[in-house]
């Protein structure tokens, strides 16, 4: 016997909304989130027209015009090396944004395939993982950065890499626990039954059930990425001389001239917060939005 | 009770078996030895005779698995072997070093805790008002402002309004508690921020939901005073997590440091480690390492048993 489709209740399932309704809806109903998201596009333009709009090269140096004072010619003033503090944000933030996504987007990835493979093999390779996990996660995120830094050594890919890693056991760690409900689910039962393999059933069935929370992850470690880019450049042990980003620019002089060049400290570390900030207010939003068990929070 | 107290305690042992592992195999990664790097000054200048003389002094010439155990060994005695870079035994060098940092660590911990929970309180009471929003921008605000940026505009605001510059020189809390208190409440309070901003949130949440819990309806219902109802039903009930989030942060607030103390010319555990790192000073590093990573195993075994000791349904699992 044939069994026939119930087609009234397709019928009667509500239309998806379109990406342009739902991000409507979302901005109009969580207006910080929208100034966070706002806030991000405008750092994406940025740094997408950084050789437009910034009005120096952000490396020349102008020994000229050293540690000068905001003016017209320079809106932020200039740096020990006479180097544009605007030109040298703006190109900051194509370090800040290569960095903070690269390193969130692998971490966050390779976590909750991990995450996903623990809960769906569960059993012995469930309680190795957790162990390993475990071991990881007792180590601060900026000690495992620095330790890995010092490995690699720094250039930008290397950078990525040694955020990335501490990164892993703490997506796998969230993400596992609400796979392990969805291992459960019966379509997963019937993946199984019809022979599939254990990748396949992982990648296409799992993984996609878990977006809501691994989002949450994502744009919860883009902030932390980032303050995390900027704190091992502070401590010289980022990205070097001359690429511009905004943890190197409040290294050594930044400090040194705090009281004659103030712009010099003040401006970059405004940069790191004010996008941080907005990362943090779109992800609580996004949170909030997608897990409503969470609104509370 | 004793039963799950000495089950938890044996199951650290393996955690804290494979931390040391993995900060062994990972520090021996870092390419260049503290011999190569010692003797790079006068590069050419020394034969290789010399560099193999000095590898089998401080044992580098050993296999891999044998440092280990001798590490290890050591580790469990507690003794931590000497500098490679500076030759004193680690357990001085640490000792000050640490003092230092967790007398900043415990300072962070009373300012944030004192302006957290009266701050997600009031948020969590006024939900949706102007006052929760304020609370909320300021604490993601906190999340957002890197330590040691914090510290910079700090310093500069000292400089500028109080002509105060943050001394070179270290003073100790038994010579001059005042003078120590003044030196180390500026990186407490750079520090401090970040961290009350996580647990001003966690306040917020939990109140949130614990006033709506049924006890608290009943409460107000008997007409108990508003004062009475948050300080003896709700604050009780919420401060668990809060407590938890604290315990955590304070075990990881070390590696917090490590930015901060730079800043403030602060000779702490974090510079220690920055110069660890600097020099591939095994033996300092691993120590280092195994110091915050213990730290963080241990005071999550006490908040388990903490837990345990609140709730006794914990203990049958």
């Amino acid at each position: 016997m044939a069994i026939s489709p119930p087609i009234d209740q397709v019928a009667a399932l509500p239309a998806q909304d379109s990406w342009f309704t739902a991000a409507r809806r979302f901005c109009l109903g969580r207006p910080l989130g929208a100034i966070g998201a706002a806030v991000i596009v405008v750092m994406f333009v940025v740094a997408v027209l950084a050789p437009l709009i910034s009005p120096y090269d952000p490396v020349v140096n102008d020994f000229a015009g050293m540690l000068a004072a905001p003016s017209r010619a320079h809106w932020l003033g200039t740096d020990a090396f006479g180097r544009d503090v605007l030109s040298r944000l703006i190109y900051g933030s194509r370090t800040a944004l290569l960095v903070g996504f690269g390193a969130s987007v692998l971490g966050a990835t390779l976590g909750a395939v991990l995450g996903v493979a623990s809960a769906y093999f569960g059993g012995r390779v469930d309680l190795y993982l957790q162990r390993l996990m475990d071991i990881f996660l007792s180590f601060p995120l900026i000690i495992l950065a620095l330790a890995l830094v010092a490995i690699l050594g720094n250039s930008i890919p290397n950078l990525i890499l040694a955020i990335m890693i501490p990164m892993i056991p703490r997506a796998a760690l969230v993400i596992r626990s609400s796979a392990l409900a969805i291992r459960e689910m019966p379509y997963v039962d019937a993946a199984r039954a019809a022979g599939f393999r254990h990748g396949r059933i992982i990648m296409r069935h799992m993984l996609p059930n878990v977006m809501a929370p691994y989002l949450i992850m994502l744009t919860a470690f883009l902030g932390q990425a980032v303050l995390l880019e900027s704190s091992l450049s502070f401590l010289g042990l980022g990205v070097q001389e001359p690429i511009p980003a905004w943890g190197l620019m409040l290294r050594g002089a930044a400090v040194e001239f705090a009281e004659t060049a103030p712009w010099m400290a003040i401006f970059p570390g405004l940069a790191i917060s004010l996008s941080v900030f907005a990362f943090n207010l779109f992800g609580d939003s996004l949170r909030d939005a997608l897990d409503p068990r969470l609104r509370t929070q | 009770m004793s039963k799950y107290l000495v089950k938890r305690f044996l199951l650290m042992l393996p955690t804290l078996l494979g931390v040391a592992l993995v900060t062994f195999l990972l520090i021996r990664v870092i390419p260049g030895d503290v011999v190569e790097l010692r003797y790079s000054g006068d590069r050419g200048a020394v034969s290789q005779e010399i560099l193999d003389q000095e590898r089998a002094r401080i044992g580098l010439d050993q296999p891999v698995w044998k440092q280990f155990v001798t590490w290890l060994w050591g580790v469990v005695r507690l003794d931590f072997g000497t500098s490679m870079w500076t030759g004193a035994p680690i357990w001085e060098e640490i000792k000050l070093r640490f003092t230092l940092s967790l007398q900043v660590a415990i300072m962070a911990t009373i300012l944030s805790v004192m302006l957290a929970i009266p701050l997600g309180v009031l948020a969590a009471l006024k939900q949706d008002t102007w006052v929760d929003y304020a609370v909320r921008i300021f604490s993601i605000a906190g999340l957002a402002m890197p330590s040691f940026w914090l510290g910079i505009v700090l310093i500069l605001f000292l400089l500028v309004v109080f002509k105060w510059l943050p001394p070179m020189v270290y003073t100790p809390f038994w010579v001059n508690p005042w003078q120590n208190m003044l030196q180390l409440v500026w990186p407490a309070l750079a520090v401090g921020y970040r961290y009350s901003a996580v647990a001003t949130r966690m306040t917020r949440s939990a109140m949130l939901e614990v006033l709506r819990e049924d006890y608290i309806r009943t409460a107000r219902a008997k007409g108990l005073m508003q004062k009475l109802i948050l300080s003896r039903h709700a604050l009780k009930n919420a401060m668990l997590p809060v407590m938890t989030v604290v315990a955590i942060e304070f075990a990881f607030l070390i590696g917090g440091l490590v930015v901060t103390e730079q800043v403030f010319n602060l000779n702490g555990i974090g510079l220690l480690f920055v110069q660890a790192v600097a020099h591939r000073d095994y033996t300092l590093l691993q120590a280092l390492v195994m110091l915050v990573a213990g730290m963080f195993i241990f005071v999550n075994f006490l908040m388990d048993v903490a837990y345990a000791w609140i709730d006794p349904r914990i203990r049958y699992r």
